[in-house]
C-alpha cells in the first residue's frame, strides 16, 4: 500500500539523518474497548519511539503505527497478549521509500537538453514549451527568431517564432495554434511544427523551398493565461483570462474578438458567456498584438488559425452568408488540402465556409484576416469528432500533427505558386 | 437535400448518433459516426423539420468494420421542452457484446467496495484500461441526455466524466451516478449533467434520473 504523500516526507527526512530500515507500519481495528485501551496504552509508552500514522480514533476505525525495528518485539508481544490482531501494512518502511524516491527522480520534470529529446508525443506545460522554443532558436540561430509581439493580460510573453532564410520583409505565412487553451492538441501540434520545418530546411525537403522565397510565422501559445489556467485550475477553459469591469465573470472569446462583423450574430454580449465577445474589438491583448503585427508588416499571403476538434477546414466568412468572393478558389484549395491530410491516415474532414459548416459567428480571426486583404485564410478543427474531444490521448498528437502538416504544405504551396 | 456538410445536417446526424448510442452502446460497444453520407430536410407545416439521414457507423471496439444505418430526426415546431423523435435502423450486424458484457457484469458485482471514479479522461486523454467500459456506459448515457435535449440549434458531444460512484442494488441491475461534462458545440460551453444509469447485460442501459447540475460556475 502505498502512501505517497507521507512518504515523501518520510524522503525529505531519509536524505538527511533518518533512516527507516527494518521499520514496519502495523494496522489494528479495535473491535472492543477492551482493544481500544490497549492501542491506547501503546501511545503512552514515549521510549518506543511509535509513529501513528492513523491514531486511535474510535471502535472499528483503523490504527496504523510505525513501528521502529527496535520496538516491533515488543509491541507486538503487547498486542498479541492480549489478543489484539494486526496486520503488517509495510514490512519495510525503508524500502518502500527507496522506491518512491527513484521514481520520483525518474519521472521528475526535468527540462530536455535539445530539441531532440523533447517529447513530442506528450502535453507539456507553458514553461516547457516557452523552453522548447528558445532551444530550438539556439540550435538554428540562422533559421529561427523568437519575437515578442506583446505581453497577455497576465503579463506573459506573447512569441511568435520567425522562420526565415533571409530576405527583407519576405511574403509570409502565419500559423498560430492554442487560442482556445483547453484545446491541447493544437499547442502540441504547434511544436511539432516548428521541429518540422527546422527539420526540412536541414534536409532540404518539404518546406525548404518554400522558405527560399517566404517567411513562416507560429505562435505556438497565442493564448498563454488561459493555457495556465488549463493547466492549473479548469482544464475545459476556453477564453482568456482578461476581467473587464461590471462583472464577476472573466474571459474573452477571442476568436469573437477581431474586427469582422464585431458584436453581430454569432456572439454573445455576456461576459459569463464562453462566447463573449469583450467590451469592443481587439479589446484582448492576445488579439490586439496579431492585429498589430500583421498590419505593420504588411505582406502576409497566407493565415492558418488552429482549433479543435471536429475535423474541418474552414474558410471565411463565419458572420454573414455572403459568400467570400474567392469562395471558388478556397473551396478548391480545401478540398487538396483535406485530401493530403487524409492520405496519411484515412482520417475524414469535411470543409466549406464558416458559416455554413459549424455555425454563425462573429469577430472571427480569419474573417478579420481576409478582409485585411490575405486570400487564402483558413481556420483548421484538429481531431477528433467527440469521442475524446478536447481530451485527445496524447498518442494521437503525432498522427494528429503530422496529417494535418500535409494539409499546410498544400495551403503554403498554393499560396506561394499563387502570389498576388 | 442537404450537403453533409452542413451544420444543420451535423447536427441531426449528432441527436441520431445520441439516439443509437443510448440504444444500442454499453460497456462493450462504443458507436461512432464515421461519415454522413446523405442528408435531406423536410419542413412539414404545423409539426417540425424533418432530417433523413444516412449514416455510416463504426464501433470503437471494432474498427475496421463499418455498419450503414438510416435515420430520421423530428424536430417539433417551436418547442423547447419536447425531445426530438428519432428512428434509427442499423443495417447489417454489430459486433456481439455478450462476453464483454458478462466479464464486465461480473467484475462489478464482485467488488467489495462501490466503485468510484472520476475524470475519465484524464487532462492528457488517458482512460485506464479497466475504466473504458465505464467511459464507454457513460457515453451511452450521454447518448439519451443528448436526444433528449437537443434542439437545431444544439450540437452536444461528450466532455469528460467528471465523476462516477456505484450504488449498489438488492435486484440484478448495476447503477453507476454520473456528473458528466457535456460540450455544446454552438455556446461553447461546458455542461455539467448529473445522470443515473441502470444496466443489465440483457437489459441494456437504462436512464431513469438526469438533471442539468445547478449553479454553473
Amino acid at each position: 500500500m502505498r502512501l505517497p504523500v507521507l512518504l515523501a516526507a518520510l524522503v525529505a527526512v531519509a536524505t538527511c539523518t533518518e533512516t527507516f530500515v527494518g521499520h514496519q507500519v502495523l494496522r489494528v481495528v479495535p473491535k472492543s474497548d477492551e482493544e481500544l485501551q490497549k492501542v491506547q496504552e501503546l501511545q503512552a509508552l514515549e521510549h518506543l519511539q511509535l509513529d501513528f500514522w492513523l491514531a486511535p480514533r474510535g471502535l472499528g476505525s483503523p490504527v496504523d503505527i510505525r513501528v521502529p525495528f527496535p520496538s516491533l518485539q515488543p509491541v507486538k508481544a503487547h498486542l498479541e497478549a492480549s489478543g489484539v490482531s494486526y496486520s503488517i501494512m509495510i514490512e519495510d518502511v525503508q524500502a518502500l521509500v527507496d522506491e518512491e524516491q527513484t521514481e520520483m527522480l525518474r519521472s521528475s520534470r526535468r527540462l530536455p537538453l535539445d530539441t531532440n529529446t523533447f517529447n513530442y508525443e506528450a502535453y507539456h506545460t507553458l514553461d516547457e514549451i516557452y523552453n522548447f522554443m528558445d532551444m530550438l532558436v539556439a540550435e538554428n540561430p540562422n533559421l529561427v527568431s523568437k519575437l515578442e509581439i506583446g505581453r497577455s493580460t497576465e503579463n506573459r510573453p506573447l512569441y511568435v517564432l520567425k522562420f526565415s532564410t533571409g530576405g527583407t520583409n519576405r511574403p509570409a505565412i502565419w500559423i498560430d495554434t492554442g487560442i482556445h487553451s483547453r484545446e491541447w492538441v493544437t499547442q502540441a501540434s504547434g511544436v511539432w511544427f516548428a521541429r518540422k520545418i527546422v527539420q526540412d530546411h536541414a534536409n532540404n525537403e518539404g518546406v525548404a523551398s518554400i522558405l527560399e522565397t517566404m517567411d513562416i510565422f507560429l505562435e505556438i501559445v497565442t493564448n498563454p493565461d488561459g493555457f495556465a489556467f488549463t493547466h492549473t485550475k479548469n482544464r475545459m477553459w476556453r477564453k482568456t483570462r482578461s476581467k473587464h469591469s461590471g462583472s464577476i465573470c472573466v474571459g474573452v472569446d477571442p476568436n469573437r474578438n477581431w474586427d469582422a462583423g464585431f458584436g453581430e450574430a454569432g456572439a454573445s454580449g455576456n461576459p459569463c458567456s464562453e462566447t463573449y465577445h469583450g467590451p469592443y474589438a481587439n479589446s484582448e491583448p492576445e488579439v490586439k498584438s496579431i492585429v498589430d503585427f500583421v498590419k505593420s508588416h504588411g505582406n502576409i499571403k497566407a493565415f492558418v488559425s488552429i482549433h479543435s476538434y471536429s475535423q474541418l477546414l474552414l474558410y471565411p466568412y463565419g458572420y454573414t452568408n455572403t459568400p467570400a468572393p474567392d469562395q471558388q478558389e478556397l473551396h478548391e484549395l480545401s478540398a487538396k488540402a483535406v485530401a493530403a491530410l487524409s492520405s496519411l491516415y484515412g482520417t475524414k474532414y469535411t470543409y466549406g465556409s464558416i458559416i455554413t459548416t459549424i455555425y454563425r459567428a462573429s469577430g472571427g480571426t480569419i474573417d478579420w484576416t481576409y478582409n485585411q486583404g490575405i486570400k487564402y485564410s483558413f481556420t483548421f478543427e484538429l481531431r477528433d469528432t467527440g469521442r475524446y474531444g478536447f481530451l485527445l490521448p496524447a498518442n494521437q498528437i503525432l498522427p494528429t500533427a503530422e496529417e494535418t502538416w500535409l494539409g499546410l504544405k498544400v495551403i503554403m504551396e498554393h499560396a506561394r505558386a499563387n502570389m498576388y | 437535400e442537404l450537403p453533409p456538410s452542413h451544420f444543420a445536417a451535423a447536427r441531426a446526424a449528432a441527436v441520431a448518433m445520441g439516439y443509437l448510442r443510448y440504444r444500442r452502446g454499453g460497456p462493450g460497444r462504443g458507436l461512432e459516426l464515421r461519415a454522413l453520407r446523405r442528408a435531406r430536410r423536410q419542413d412539414i407545416d404545423d409539426a417540425g423539420h424533418k432530417y433523413y439521414l444516412e449514416l455510416e457507423l463504426e464501433d470503437v471496439l471494432d474498427k475496421g468494420r463499418t455498419v450503414n444505418c438510416t435515420a430520421e430526426v423530428l424536430y417539433h415546431l417551436g418547442s423547447k421542452s419536447t425531445a426530438p423523435d428519432v428512428q434509427a435502423t442499423v443495417q447489417g450486424e454489430l459486433r456481439s457484446t455478450e462476453e464483454a458484457d458478462k466479464e464486465f457484469y461480473n467484475r462489478i458485482r464482485s467488488l467489495e467496495k462501490e466503485l468510484v471514479a472520476e475524470n475519465i479522461p484524464d487532462s492528457h486523454g488517458n482512460v485506464p484500461l479497466e475504466l473504458e467500459p465505464l467511459h464507454l456506459l457513460a457515453w451511452a448515457a450521454s447518448g439519451y441526455v443528448i436526444w433528449q435535449n437537443s434542439t437545431e440549434n444544439t450540437k452536444f458531444h461528450l466532455a469528460q466524466v467528471k465523476h462516477v460512484k456505484q450504488a449498489k442494488r438488492s435486484d440484478e441491475d448495476l447503477q453507476f451516478d454520473y456528473v458528466l461534462l457535456l460540450h455544446e458545440m454552438v455556446s461553447q460551453e461546458v455542461v455539467p449533467w448529473e445522470v443515473t444509469v441502470l444496466w443489465h447485460p440483457r437489459r441494456g442501459a437504462r436512464v431513469p434520473r438526469d438533471r442539468r447540475q445547478p449553479g454553473h460556475a
